[in-house]
């Protein structure tokens, strides 16, 4: 396939663009393989330079010899298109269909782009498991590092390398991946170095309707615990869903079979009735003509909110449950690609300060999310506006950042990054211009040469200059586990995300500029004594204080 | 951060309840057992035990002066501490009798202005609740009572004096007036036109006293069109007034057209006057069977008029009463959004800014005077006019101008904060009260959150300034108007509150503030960007995670550290005084401290 079979009409002139809270322009609009441009005047500046995998779903209206094309992205971002000519805007809205629907991962921009400031290989080695595996073994040798996985036979959708009990052989392993779902065996996702507990991830065990059993998954969890320790398993479906699971092949793990273990159901929504949710959310935030009366009702029965909050209560239980109780914890649902990588990406958030840093985070994405084989190419394909037949799209990494946002909110200081990279990642996971998030697990970004092809999100990220403004200038660390509230009140709409087309945001960016000069103000004579410092910040204060005693 | 280290992940420990009282300013003398004012005089103690609604009964003891009730609980650690100025509260009931059973049954049940309401059960022996509710009654509701409230009793001592921030003179000077179109007039001196008015007023050049006298006929309670505010650049003006008595048959009055007529071109104006009627169109008409009404196309063909759909404090009542339904003692956990939807709070909160943006829009960028009315024009009236004014000047966005609006727009002008908060008075079903003035604060409140640069002061000021609303320890709000205010002697017999704040600014001062002139702030009032000021109305709930500004908490952080500072050098100074004789220590002065503080380190 060429991309110039795609592109039926490659520049229009005098094209009015128009885009909520700015001034329409009119240009010359034109579409390349993988972006859409629109220039005010010949050499003049480029107003528009959208890529097109960006566009979620575009509509057209015809009106005479005219068209307007309206285009709904995946970062929630609306756009209007007057095209003058029928013909025009009716190739315009196909070509823009088509490249924006290319299925194949080979033809998408990451492989394409080649920023003068990055080298290739930069930033894809930079959070190997060895390099985790070696902090757990300097505290504990329970664990060992298995290449079982090496050609990814085993689990398909695993990484080359996985943490284990060391007791366990990779014979044994093999045994217990074709016990679970998609061969997805109980696996070491974090040591908690604070009490060396720790918590484990896999998909449902294939107990089937036969109730059948494997010695080889039974010893791997009976060897992580002690004679009468017990365990948690967090499973992230209904006991009901669990319990039908068996119809269909998967199911729970019985108490009889794995006695130490205690089983508890957290239900969570994925799939559809989560895409719905987003889908619903973003088009009340978007309905012009939504009288605001309405308005809570609306993001209520959206379901979004609560969608956070029992997200947030789930990965806190998992928490507590190794916090607290020092108890070790395994999670799952089904197939242990989506709910249960929420969970124990954010109770590691909560639990421990390296995963609050920000390559910290970063590192934790790699690990949990993206080489722990989250489908970022399915469920991301689509966002919120698409009218195309649903296939495997829902957004629960979307949902995993709006918790971190959650998070950073109710813990202004821990969190050494921003808003601006959460935003940053949700734009990534959706369109991007680098590999990251191509794919669906590590097997797949092996197959299309993902890392010798594509640049790394990571490194342009972690370029200084980018790396200033995704931090968060209030960060002081914070050893603590932080204990989010999870109370309805507290929830609040991620407005920076779902209304940042629509708010104007110019005073809250002041505000943050004015954050970052306090803090700098204050921070530049950090070697001086502390009353050097406090007399220089409060000297405007010091009047009216004379009654306080 | 203390906050991270709290037990359980969804609550927050009764710490905070217990700091928050300490930082009230009052003084705690290490050998008393609670904190008192100057002339803040005990009155009684008991035993009791406080069912507290989060936490389950926890024992104390309760002490009442004239001023507070306090409790301390004895057993509890950290040690539980109530601290309600006895102003707060509106209801005083009894629970349980000397016969009825269960645990805990017998005793009291205190309904408080503030969302919250505190149960006290006593022992079910000997009439042991009749002296403590005789008590409670007695100062609660001292006009009840023929007593004085606590500001008068009250002999703090402030460094400011908070009388001294509203000269109407000053201000209207600071607008640039008088002009050659606009003048001062003393008819009022007496308050003879107007009861409810300043004694000060600002109007036409071109009217004359006796003319304001025939307006004063046509308009209700004889409050006449006057002038709040000037916008510097196109001289239109914010006029407000209360509705004309038109009446049933339509009645007409020709001083009233015409002086209406000469608002609208004093500042050579061609285009018609705007009158915003703050009232939905049907209770504008409703209002013409008891006397009342707007003004008619015919009667005033060069006015425009707009109604601002803003509904009546009764209607205001409901909804906050809705509204502390859901969220006290527990917050409706299972449909919040829904719930707090119904109770339209946030819906009236809209309308009230939407009104003022409308308001502020038309003076400013219409560059046309507008008249703001609604029935009597001291509730949603004063809404209006000095939140449009909040959006125009940014001198109102300081601490002393927003001292300044409040004592001009609300005080002065007779919002009647007697009747609707009801000050010491037993009545707590009074059809009269009603939450209008919260409702301003709430709008000024979701103005900072969407301009956090804008306004000298910070979340802790408004919070204040609604405390002291209800707590009569201040004369600040006490009573309905101006004239009776003279007549009580309030200003040489009270404390402003505005003493308090201003002797200790830093403590209400937004970090964050950049002082910008002239630039008209315009919220957003969809509902999208209106969000429940939880911080205030659901503070009570010890689950619910305050979220302070970080900045600002650093900021307090940062205060704490300096005054413990200024604490060890005033000690060291009077160690060193003891040994340099000839040197008294009594008579450094503290702003010869500060001084010291900031060479020495």
């Amino acid at each position: 396939m060429e991309f110039s079979e795609l592109i039926k009409t490659a520049t229009v002139e005098n094209v009015l663009l128009s885009c909520a809270g700015l001034p329409a322009v009119r240009g010359t609009l034109c579409i390349t393989s993988h972006h859409l441009l629109l220039s005010s005047c010949p050499g003049g500046d480029v107003e528009l330079w959208l890529l097109i995998r960006n566009v979620d779903a575009v509509e057209k209206r015809l009106t005479g010899s005219s068209g307007t094309i309206t285009l709904r992205c995946k970062d929630l971002k609306v756009l209007q298109l007057e095209i003058p000519g029928m013909e025009e805007c009716l190739n315009i809205a196909s070509s823009i269909e088509a490249l924006s629907s290319v299925d194949s991962v080979m033809m998408m921009y990451p492989f394409f782009y080649r920023p003068p400031s990055l080298k290739l290989e930069e930033g894809w080695h930079q959070f190997p498991l060895e390099q985790y595996f070696q902090q757990i073994s300097s505290q504990t040798s329970q664990w060992r590092l298995s290449t079982v996985n090496q050609d990814f036979s085993t689990c398909p959708t695993y990484p080359p390398a996985v943490i284990v009990p060391a007791a366990v052989g990779d014979e044994a392993l093999r045994k217990a991946a074709r016990f679970r779902q998609g061969g997805r065996f109980p696996v070491l996702s974090y040591f908690h170095p604070k009490n060396r507990t720790v918590m484990l991830r896999s998909s449902q065990p294939l107990t089937g309707p036969n109730r059948r059993r494997c010695r080889e998954d039974e010893t791997l969890l009976g060897t992580i615990l002690d004679e009468g320790e017990r365990g948690f398993i967090i499973d992230t479906r209904s006991a009901q869903a669990a319990k039908q699971a068996r119809m269909t092949g998967g199911g729970t793990e019985p108490k009889s079979s794995y006695p130490q273990w205690r089983r508890l159901h957290r239900p969570l929504e994925r799939g559809r009735p989560l895409q719905e949710s987003f889908a619903k959310l973003v088009e009340a935030c978007s309905d012009p003509s939504l009288s605001m009366d309405r308005w809570l009702g609306r993001l209520e029965s959206s379901r979004w909110l609560s969608h956070v909050k029992a997200a947030l209560s789930t990965a806190c239980l998992a928490a507590q449950c190794m916090d607290r109780e020092e108890a070790t914890v395994l999670v799952h649902g089904a197939e242990g690609t989506d709910t249960t990588l929420l969970v124990t990406a954010l109770a590691q958030v909560i639990l421990d300060p390296s995963c609050r840093t920000l390559v910290g985070f970063q590192g934790l994405l790699e690990r949990e999310w993206i080489q722990a084989g989250h489908p970022f190419h399915l469920r991301c394909a689509h966002s919120a506006y698409s009218h195309a037949r649903l296939k495997q799209e829902a957004p629960l990494f979307l949902l995993f950042l709006d918790c971190v946002w959650q998070l950073s909110r109710q813990f202004p200081f821990s969190l050494e990054f921003g808003e601006r990279l959460l935003l940053s990642l949700f734009d990534n996971a959706y369109a991007s211009a680098y590999g990251t998030f191509l794919c669906n697990n590590e097997k797949e970004r092996s197959l299309c040469k993902v890392k010798e092809s594509t640049h790394s999100l990571w490194a342009w990220l972690n370029r200084p200059e980018e790396q200033q403004k995704l931090l968060n200038p209030l960060y002081s660390h914070n050893a603590l586990v932080i204990w989010p509230s999870v109370e309805p009140q507290s929830i609040q709409l991620w407005q920076g995300l779902f209304l940042r087309w629509i708010r104007p945001s110019q005073h809250l960016d002041e505000a943050w500029a004015e954050i970052q000069r306090l803090v700098e103000e204050n921070n530049t004579p950090a070697k001086e004594s502390t009353g050097n410092r406090l007399s220089q910040s409060l000297s405007d204060h010091t009047a009216g204080m004379e009654n306080r005693r | 951060m203390a906050s991270s280290s709290t037990p359980k992940y969804n609550s927050n420990s009764l710490e905070s309840s217990g700091k928050r009282t300490l930082k009230d300013g009052t003084n705690w003398e290490q050998n008393e057992e609670i904190p008192r004012l100057p002339g803040e005089t005990r009155v009684t103690d008991k035993d009791v035990i406080y069912m507290c609604p989060f936490n389950g009964p926890v024992k104390g003891r309760v002490y009442i002066t004239n001023y507070r009730l306090y409790l301390r609980s004895v057993e509890n650690d950290p040690v539980v501490v109530l601290n309600v100025p006895l102003g707060v509260i509106s209801r005083i009931e009894k629970m349980g009798g000397a016969s009825s059973r269960g645990e805990n049954s017998y005793g009291l049940d205190i309904t408080c202005k503030d969302m919250r309401n505190l149960r006290f059960a006593l022992k079910q022996e000997g009439h042991s609740r009749r002296d403590i509710f005789e008590v409670l009654t007695k100062y609660a509701f001292p006009q009840s009572h023929n007593l004085l409230f606590f500001a008068f009793l009250n002999e703090e001592k402030f460094s400011e004096n908070g009388w001294m921030v509203y000269n109407p003179m000053s201000e209207y000077r600071r607008q640039g007036l008088p002009n050659e179109r606009w003048r001062v007039t003393f008819i009022n001196e007496h308050y003879g036109l107007c009861d409810t008015y300043p004694a000060l007023l600002v109007v036409p050049y071109n009217a004359t006293d006796e003319d304001l006298k025939k307006v004063a006929a046509f308009r209700s309670r004889n409050r006449i069109p006057v002038l709040s505010w000037i916008h510097p650049e196109t001289q239109a003006v914010i006029m407000r007034c209360s509705q004309p008595l038109v009446g049933m048959s339509g009645k007409r009055n020709k001083d009233d057209e015409r002086y209406l007529d000469i608002i609208r071109e004093a500042n050579g104006q061609i285009s018609k006057l705007t009158i915003y009627d703050a009232r939905p169109n049907v209770n504008a008409v409703a209002n013409k069977a008891t006397g009342g009404g707007y003004e008619g196309e015919d009667a005033y063909p060069n006015a425009e008029l707009f109604f601002l759909d803003i509904h009546n404090i009764h209607v205001m009542r409901e909804s906050l009463k809705k509204l502390k339904d859901i969220v006290y003692p527990n917050v409706e956990e299972s449909h919040w959004l829904s719930s707090l939807e119904s109770t339209h709070w946030l819906e009236h909160i809209k309308l009230v800014l939407t009104g003022a943006i409308q308001v502020a829009d038309k003076v400013s960028s219409g560059r046309s005077s507008v008249l703001v009315h609604c029935s009597d024009g001291w509730d949603r009236t004063a809404q209006l006019t000095s939140l449009a004014m909040l959006m125009l000047d940014s001198y109102y966005r300081t601490i002393e101008g927003f001292e300044v609006l409040v004592q001009k727009e609300w005080i002065s002008f007779g919002h009647k904060f007697a009747s609707r908060i009801g000050h010491g008075d037993k009545n707590h079903a009074d059809a009269d009260r009603s939450p209008i003035f919260l409702q301003f604060i709430d709008c000024v409140w979701q103005m900072s959150k969407q301009f956090p640069t804008a306004f000298e002061f910070n979340e802790q000021f408004l919070i204040t300034i609604l405390d002291h609303l209800y707590s009569c320890r201040f004369g600040t709000f006490l009573y309905n108007s101006e004239s009776v205010r003279e007549k009580e002697k309030v200003t040489e017999k009270t404390l402003s509150l505005w003493s308090l704040i201003n002797s200790e600014k830093s403590k209400y001062t937004n970090p964050f503030y950049s002082k910008e002139l002239n630039r008209a702030l315009y919220p957003v009032a969809s509902m999208r960007h209106l969000e429940l000021w939880v911080s205030y109305y659901i503070r009570w709930n010890p689950r619910i995670r305050q979220q302070p500004n970080p900045v600002e908490q650093r900021y307090m952080e940062l205060l704490a550290l300096r005054d413990d500072y200024i604490r060890r050098l005033e000690e060291l100074q009077i160690t060193n005084n003891s040994k340099i004789p000839n040197s008294s220590a009594s008579s450094t002065s503290p702003s010869q401290m500060m001084s010291q503080v900031q060479t020495h380190f």
